[in-house]
């Protein structure tokens, strides 16, 4: 029947265009699947029936009856199955091909056809290209190739072109599968142990790999960490001197040293207090630095607009918390020392610290 | 401030050029329907504005303030006394449904391209305004007026097939995808397209680099903020929504939940239609709920945060200068506040000092009381109460689990325009206001 050969991409796009109907003459292989004899369309579901029938559904019930079974006894049934399955389908391997292009005669169309009413008739759904490319390869070699096709071919046939052989092996493995289940798990643990050997090698391939990598990935944070900590730190120092008390009258914020060190020292009153305290230039929503505008006595921020009052509390914009405070006092020498290091949070009542403000 | 000399001879070339494309595209279009025959009519209207937009050209490129045309100065103060955020996103909102319901109306070829040409004359106009150019013609801004173009035009394009389709399927037709499934093959025309557009986008970004440089400014400094200080174009959208949530809902919640209820989107959806062809009848609320994302939480947003948001992130209309000494009265007040306070006349419920943690806590539960019941009925009531009436065929159809998640992610998706309109009706600022734990909503 069908030639063996692999076939080109021409000949698969051949195919599937000739499967639209529009293409010109089919080529070789698609002809070969429709030289075959066309049988009768319902030969293929009583096929399929069959196939059902002689599955062997005793090989799942040593499972069901004793304790759980091994991985090993799993698989040693599955490769029973599929060797009986073979067995099944040697039969139904030779009338599929035919009874495939029979679902359809129409003779314009035959290579996607048989596919398309193989998947069609059990799924219902439309051709696909999935399809069409198995319809195509159908024509070369039938055997289950596509999801479409799946359904309708649940056992796949490996050894079709020896099927005297098979015929005369696997009834044994169904037969004895049941009462003897030791024997097929033997066998499997044996296949076991090769892929087991391959799973070893392999993963621990993997594992020096990715005991390498993790090496490596260690080794290279922590040359990274090292540069937290740098030899020499340009930073100005936390504490610093900003003049003496008369330098700031009341009522007003002094925003020259905002440049270099991100502080207003303001003179106002808190709570009815009146007090010299620095601020810290960081809005409390997203840390962007507000401006102080004098004419309207407040702090606004150009990011999101939120505003402080003198005081340093939030009244709109999304602030969420009043400005933070600086450590301020008077050092020995009579003049205002900020010390950057303390901050103060009014929301924590630590505005009622001492340290956060100088009285006047 | 107010037009003069020197800005006119500036912008009078550039709008000189502007009109005269105007007219060129318009010729185009007359040439086109009149060759079609049938649409003699509309060919003519087309040739009258192109004529029409010779005559404005050759009056800006005169360049003297009384011959430019401009907006009267009337309707230019009344727009800025107008324009507020309020309107501004009511008014998209507003403008979007007309949109949408007439959008028979409005894909129609010759209506579109009536629009498109009152967007562009409107836009000449405008420019002719000194505050308006700064900031349209602003090098970071220029990607924007681009954005707002193409945007209508793909959106447009986008809904015409839609509409097509709609009524084919009314009709019982085939969609136009259907019909004319021609599939073309990824080698080599889809490669080559692409391969074309890329050294075409290369060589236009190229130009546009060139002619319209990126500002080099002053070094970075980290206590000196730009005013006003912008994110990049495509982060105003969330700058935006962080005018009206703390940091950790409006820049990591919120844009999270966008990523992740795109990912949720095929999960929660379990509508089969509208699959590999354009449809806005059979998926209406799929669509309505992206439109409303895109349009009306993130690219108006945008449009806002780019165009109307001045020094001190205030608002400014679109013919304003912008001052940054412009006071705006703003006295924003937390929910306990408003219920503690100025409901129950009573001082917020406060700790005595030196309380233990735990009574400090319980305290601070007991002022945040009105707030986390809000939003608890908001996010645990509302879900179960939307699903037996207004969501009743969506939770029978995606079951609890799914229903659940799509829910909350509406209801997230929605707390945004509502604390949006709460900041401006009542100066709410926020509902859940625990600052001791930096936990603001």
């Amino acid at each position: 029947m069908a030639d063996k050969k692999k076939m080109s991409v021409a000949e698969i796009l051949a195919a599937a265009r000739s499967a639209d109907g529009k293409g010109g003459a089919p080529p070789s292989a698609p002809q070969a699947a429709v030289e075959s004899e066309p049988a009768q369309p319902a030969v293929e579901k009583p096929a399929a029936e069959k196939l059902a029938a002689d599955k062997p559904k005793p090989a799942a019930k040593p499972a069901a009856g004793g304790a759980r079974p091994s991985t090993a006894d799993i698989l040693a049934m599955a490769r029973a199955k599929k060797e009986a399955g073979g067995e099944a389908a040697a039969k139904p391997a030779a009338a599929k091909p035919a009874a495939a292009p029979a679902a359809k005669p129409a003779t314009a169309k035959p290579a996607a056809k048989p596919a398309a009413a193989v998947g069609a008739a059990k799924t219902g759904v439309q051709r696909d290209t999935a399809s069409i490319l198995a319809a195509a390869r159908a024509g070369a070699k039938p055997g289950p190739v596509s999801k479409a096709d799946a359904p309708t071919r649940p056992a796949p046939k490996p050894r079709e072109a020896k099927p005297a052989e098979e015929k005369a092996a696997p009834p044994r493995t169904v037969a004895t599968l049941p009462s003897k289940p030791l024997k097929p798990a033997k066998k499997g643990e044996e296949a076991e142990d090769r892929r087991g050997f391959l799973q070893i090698a392999l993963g621990s391939a993997m594992a020096v790999g990715f005991s390498a990598l993790a090496v490596t990935g260690g080794l290279f944070s922590l040359g990274l960490a090292r540069f937290m900590f740098p030899n020499v730190l340009a930073e100005p120092p936390s504490k610093f001197k900003v003049g003496f008390k008369d330098a700031f009258p009341s009522g007003k914020v002094e925003t020259k040293y905002v440049p270099q060190y991100g502080v207003w020292v303001v003179n106002g009153d808190f709570q009815g207090l009146q007090q010299i305290y620095a601020l810290k230039t960081v809005c409390t929503h997203l840390g962007c630095t507000p401006s102080w505008l004098e004419a309207e006595q407040k702090f606004k921020c150009p990011c999101h607009g939120s505003g402080f009052y003198k005081d340093g509390v939030n009244f709109e914009g999304p602030a969420p918390r009043p400005l933070e405070r600086y450590a301020i006092r008077v050092a020995d020498d009579g003049q205002l020392e900020i010390d950057k290091s303390k901050t103060f949070q009014e929301e924590l009542g630590q505005w009622a610290d001492p340290d956060s403000y100088v009285t006047v | 401030m107010h037009s003069n000399g020197f800005f006119l001879k500036d912008v009078a070339g550039f709008l000189g050029g502007y009109y005269s494309c105007i007219a060129i595209m318009n010729g185009i279009a007359a040439l086109i329907l009149w060759r079609k025959k049938g649409q003699v009519g509309w060919a003519l209207v087309w040739t009258a504005l192109a004529i029409a937009m010779m005559v404005l050209a050759s009056l800006a490129l005169s360049a003297s303030p009384g011959m430019v045309p401009a907006l009267p100065a009337s309707v230019r103060s009344l727009v800025n006394r107008l324009s507020g955020p309020m309107i501004y996103t009511l008014g998209t909102f507003a403008l979007l449904a007309v949109l949408f319901v007439f959008r028979s109306f409005f894909v129609k070829p010759m209506v579109a391209w009536g629009i498109l040409n009152a967007m562009l004359v409107l836009m000449g106009l405008s420019m002719a305004d000194e505050n308006f150019a700064a900031i349209v013609m602003k090098p970071d801004n220029v990607p924007i007026v681009g954005l707002v173009f193409l945007l209508a035009f793909f959106t447009w394009l986008a809904t015409k097939q839609a509409v097509v389709n709609d009524d084919r399927i009314a009709r019982g037709l085939p969609t136009v995808e259907k019909e004319n499934d021609e599939k073309v093959l990824v080698w080599p025309d889809l490669v080559y397209t692409e391969l074309i557009c890329m050294v075409a986008v290369m060589a236009f970004l190229l130009v546009w680099a060139i002619f319209l440089p990126a500002p080099l400014e002053e070094p970075a400094s980290s206590v000196k903020t730009p005013n006003p200080s912008k994110a990049p174009w495509y982060f105003l959208g969330l700058q935006e929504m962080l005018v009206y949530f703390d940091p950790w809902y409006a820049g990591v919640v919120l844009p999270s939940l966008v990523v992740f209820g795109l990912m949720a989107m095929p999960y929660l959806d379990f509508n089969k239609k509208g699959n590999g062809y354009y449809s806005i009848e059979e998926r209406k609320f799929s669509y309505l709920t992206y439109q409303f994302g895109f349009f009306v939480l993130w690219i108006t947003l945008i449009i806002l945060g780019t165009f109307l948001r001045g020094p001190n992130w205030n608002f400014f209309g679109p013919f304003e200068y912008w001052t940054p000494y412009k006071v705006e009265v703003l006295n924003n007040v937390d929910l306990p506040q408003m219920f503690w306070v100025n409901l129950l006349d009573q001082p917020l419920p406060k700790a005595p000092a030196g309380a233990s943690g735990l009574v400090q806590a319980g305290y601070v539960l007991l002022r945040e009381a009105p707030g986390l019941l809000v939003m608890g009925a908001y996010l645990l009531l509302l879900p179960p109460l939307l699903a037996v009436t207004v969501f009743r065929g969506f939770f029978a159809k995606l079951g609890l689990v799914r229903y659940m998640v799509m829910a909350n992610l509406m209801l997230l998706m929605l707390t945004l325009p509502i604390k949006m309109i709460l900041r401006w009706t009542l100066n709410l600022k926020y509902i859940i206001s625990i600052p001791e734990i930096s936990l603001n909503f």
